[in-house]
């Protein structure tokens, strides 16, 4: 078959845009290809309830590599970054509740207010975290060396990380072996006696992970969040999505949503393009997927194309959704009676380890959490145009839903989810029932078909230190896959999930290479 | 502890010889007399009853049971016609053999696979994104093999089926003994045969009738040192003895390839991939290190070296299956025999073993270890065509 496009990227996630613009800026013939009615897949806004919109399934965008803004100047697209990063109001049902600044000068005030010790350990954990940072970028903000097949480039590339390692000081490297694969929650309480600034820390290291503060390796992903933590977009992630669809436009990408690629078209031992949901086949020279692992070698390729051990790896590759999503359109702003005068656009409940970990425990016996712990974006605190004058749209990701609910998912555990959710946020912002014009919940079994993201989980598959560092399995931790001409460019890739960018980009990279 | 196969009560009592084995986790005679030679001879000239219900059996059902078997196999499976056999391997990813057996097709999607290991795991880490059901019947089902030229004045005894429709590697569903039953034409021994493949519950009544029905034809209860002696005759290789399963083997040189085992004409590359076809390809192209070759064991040269020490000549009184070192003319390891008998049809001392390429063409004069008087010698072998033993009525 002749090629009609040097290359077909699957999907047009954040990590999809990234890729197909990369490869169209630099002179390929790029067609992207989505499933459903817009591009931006996790990371889309979209309406759901009459007039009110979300600004994205997904909250943390300042995980967005500044790297990647540049090279694709996204800010010539529009995007604006927040001066600023986000304070979080952590609301209590009595006492004053607490507001967690990332800047050690803007939180003394707030810790202060529960422990006097703890403002200064701040400063001193934020100075710790800030010399960790070269390191941990320079093995997750840099492409994988190729341990499978090294040569000079990866030895090279292997020296400079144990050199930027060896540049922490004997001190600093010690405590960083220490401490990566320690419990979050162990760590934490190392550094704060106010157990209300460790659990507002520890959240980001347990988000879509089937975690809680006391499951060793968790402080990884708290590291990770903390080293590779940039600046935050103005508009969340919507307004990421938007910024990279002019770009990827702009660059030459021919977009075409409601495209589902249903297989991977081979020819000989490659790939020679994709097959859509009807019938129609696209010739390309490389195929680019975005989408999770899973669903590309377990979904889009008959079995017996794939050898068995890595068929069997990629099956065990761990993607249990643990998250549901619950968007509430309210009428105003909910009163957190700890805070009745604060506004902010970021609210997290759990203010107790132990009881963060009691809501994670639910999970393990395919129960949904009593007391699931929220995590609360308010778009339209920022961008008052998601929803009619004066009214909210509160975006909530719940933890800890199983996926797999004992009994499976249907309308009344949906029902049972909101009522749960809604009373827990009742008990530190009562009347938020009487605000609720509209809602929408997503369980992880929805989030799975509406994305297509593996057992709904967001991040394309779990975070932890034997799926970051091989990610997503051995043989393909390069962006290339066991098949000639396919890659992978999605979260499933290294470094992993979240609003980065960094694997669209990497997975870009190579394929611009493997064809020079 | 070993249990007893559906056959058990009948070859309990005719064991009189005490002489059992285990064989897969079953009760199995060595030999029901204190001599196996009559039950060999009885193969060969009138008819052996053989209990192989040990045998690994599993039942593939469903509509993708033809794509999954094509997938797990190295052959075809979809171009199985209903009521035919076809004898197989499949492989790991690597291309080297886990296993070999039978397929029959016993329905438009029902396949029925034989195995010398357990495959259960095996085939169901494969089975994803195919709708078939896998059973392992291996203790519902009873097999009997009925095995030499009588068998089928026997089996017309005892049978609805029209036994000339039966062809060498067909089946066909049949009453026996008033008993519901598979009748295949296949067997390990080489000769004219049958294997008879019944629910447990009728196991003791088929087994009663044959051998009711084939006293007149001259059956006798056969054992497996009469079995292996006629499979080495056959050149038929068994799992565990003339090759490892990959998936047991510590080491790469352990592992063989179908091409290696002489199993490469099942082989089918030219198709949508399966399990180890890269691997398989390109050792197609490269060529494979080894073969598997038959050895005629130079007789006269063994006498005299027994003679020598003023010894008659020795030989194991069955079938051996502990390898010996093969040499090339000048005395260097290349290789070794994994199996060996004297034949008592074609008086001669055959070994089945691997061997480098270059060394296995027929004709080829290679050196074979023999033991005589504590010592160690070597003495000349040819390699043979095989099969050793082939007679027309195997296939008639």
């Amino acid at each position: 078959m002749s090629s009609q496009w040097d290359v077909a990227v699957i999907g047009a996630g954040h990590n999809g845009l990234t890729a197909a613009t990369y490869l169209a800026k630099r002179g390929r013939s790029v067609v992207l290809l989505e499933r459903r009615d817009r591009v931006g897949g996790v990371a889309a806004s979209e309406e759901f309830s009459p007039g009110y919109r979300t600004a994205g399934v997904v909250h943390e965008t300042a995980t967005l590599r500044p790297w990647a803004v540049e090279e694709l100047g996204l800010s010539q697209q529009g995007l604006v970054k927040r001066a600023e990063a986000s304070p979080i109001l952590i609301p209590t049902e009595t006492g004053p509740g607490y507001v967690h600044w990332r800047d050690s000068d803007r939180a003394a005030d707030e810790i202060s207010q529960h422990s006097s010790v703890d403002a200064e350990r701040y400063r001193e954990f934020r100075s710790f975290v800030a010399r960790l940072s070269p390191v941990l970028r320079k093995v997750f903000d840099e492409p994988l060396a190729d341990l499978e097949a090294l040569d000079m480039s990866d030895l090279w590339d292997l020296g400079r990380k144990a050199v930027a390692l060896r540049l922490l000081g004997k001190g600093d490297m010690m405590e960083l072996f220490r401490i990566v694969p320690m419990c979050v929650g162990d760590w934490l309480r190392e550094w704060f006696e106010a157990e209300i600034v460790s659990t507002a820390l520890a959240a980001p290291a347990l988000a879509h992970g089937m975690v809680g503060p006391w499951s060793p390796g968790t402080n990884l992903n708290l590291l990770l969040h903390e080293a590779l933590f940039y600046e935050e977009i103005s508009g969340g992630p919507a307004a990421l999505v938007s910024a990279l669809e002019k770009a990827a436009v702009a660059a030459g990408v021919e977009i075409r949503t409601e495209a589902e690629v249903t297989a991977i078209d081979f020819e000989g031992d490659g790939v020679s393009g994709v097959v859509l949901s009807d019938g129609e086949r696209i010739g390309a020279r490389q195929v680019a997927a975005s989408c999770d692992p899973k669903a590309l070698f377990l979904e889009l390729i008959p079995a017996h194309y794939l050898a068995a051990e890595f068929e069997r790896e990629i099956a065990l590759f761990r993607t249990r959704g643990i998250a549901a999503k619950i968007d509430l359109a309210l009428s105003g702003y909910p009163v957190f009676s700890c805070r009745p005068d604060v506004q902010l656009s970021r609210v997290r409940t759990g203010t107790n380890l132990n009881h963060v970990e009691r809501s994670f425990d639910a999970v393990k016996y395919r129960q949904m959490s009593d007391e699931p712990t929220l995590d609360l974006f308010v778009p339209t605190v920022d961008n008052p145009d998601l929803a009619p004058s004066g009214h909210h749209v509160v975006s909530i990701l719940v933890q800890w839903v199983p996926y797999e609910l004992e009994g499976g998912w249907n309308e009344g555990q949906k029902n049972e989810l909101l009522e749960r959710t809604l009373a827990t946020l009742d008990r530190y912002a009562s009347g938020i029932r009487d605000l609720t014009v509209g809602h929408r919940v997503l369980s992880p079994v929805d989030l799975e078909s509406a994305y297509g993201v593996s057992g709904g989980h967001l991040l394309h598959g779990e975070h932890a230190a034997d799926q970051l560092l091989t990610r997503p399995v051995g043989g393909c931790t390069g962006y290339t896959t066991p098949f000639q001409g396919l890659y992978l460019c999605g979260s499933g890739s290294h470094p992993g999930g979240g609003m980065t960018c960094a694997p669209g980009a990497f997975a870009a990279r190579k394929i611009l290479r493997d064809r020079n | 502890m070993p249990i007893p196969t559906p056959f058990h009560s009948r070859t309990s009592r005719l064991c009189t010889s005490m002489q059992w084995k285990e064989w897969a986790g079953y009760y199995s005679v060595c030999s029901y007399g204190t001599s196996h030679d009559p039950e060999y001879f009885a193969i060969r000239h009138a008819a052996g009853l053989i209990d192989v219900s040990p045998l690994f059996k599993y039942e593939v059902r469903g509509p993708d049971a033809a794509s999954f078997l094509s997938r797990v196999t190295v052959k075809d499976v979809r171009k199985l016609k209903m009521g035919r056999v076809t004898y197989l391997c499949w492989c790991d990813d690597h291309g080297k053999v886990v296993d070999d057996g039978t397929v029959s097709r016993l329905g438009d999607e029902h396949f029925r696979v034989t195995a010398a290991e357990p495959s259960l795991s095996w085939f169901d880490r494969l089975r994803r994104g195919y709708d078939v059901e896998i059973e392992d019947s291996s203790a519902r089902i009873g097999v009997l093999a009925l095995q030499g030229p009588t068998s089928r004045d026997i089996l017309a005894q005892l049978t609805d089926a029209e036994l000339g429709e039966i062809k060498f590697f067909a089946t066909r569903r049949c009453r026996l003994a008033g008993v519901d039953a598979w009748i295949s034409r296949t067997g390990y021994t080489g000769d004219l045969g049958y294997e008879i493949w019944v629910d447990a519950a009728g196991a003791e009544t088929v087994y009663d009738a044959l051998i009711e029905e084939g006293r007149a034809y001259g059956i006798m209860p056969a054992g497996l040192d009469a079995l292996d002696t006629s499979r080495i005759e056959a050149s038929f290789i068994m799992n565990g003895v003339d090759y490892y399963s990959a998936h047991h083997c510590l080491i790469e040189d352990r592992k063989s390839s179908p091409y290696e085992l002489g199993l490469g004409w099942t082989v089918q590359l030219d198709r949508e991939p399966f399990v180890g076809h890269a691997a398989l390809k390109r050792e197609l192209e490269t060529g494979s290190r080894r073969r598997f070759v038959g050895l005629d064991i130079d007789w006269e040269e063994v006498e005299s070296l027994f003679d020598r020490y003023g010894l008659p000549p020795e030989l194991p009184t069955s079938a051996w299956r502990d390898s010996r070192p093969i040499y090339d003319s000048s005395g260097d390891w290349i290789g070794q025999a994994s199996s060996g008998v004297w034949s008592p049809t074609l008086k001669k001392n055959f070994a089945l073993g691997q061997v480098p390429r270059e060394h296995s063409q027929p004709g080829e004069k290679l050196l074979f270890e023999v033991t005589a008087e504590y010592r160690r010698h070597k003495v000349s072998a040819t390699v043979v065509e095989t099969p050793f033993f082939n007679p027309e009525r195997k296939r008639s």
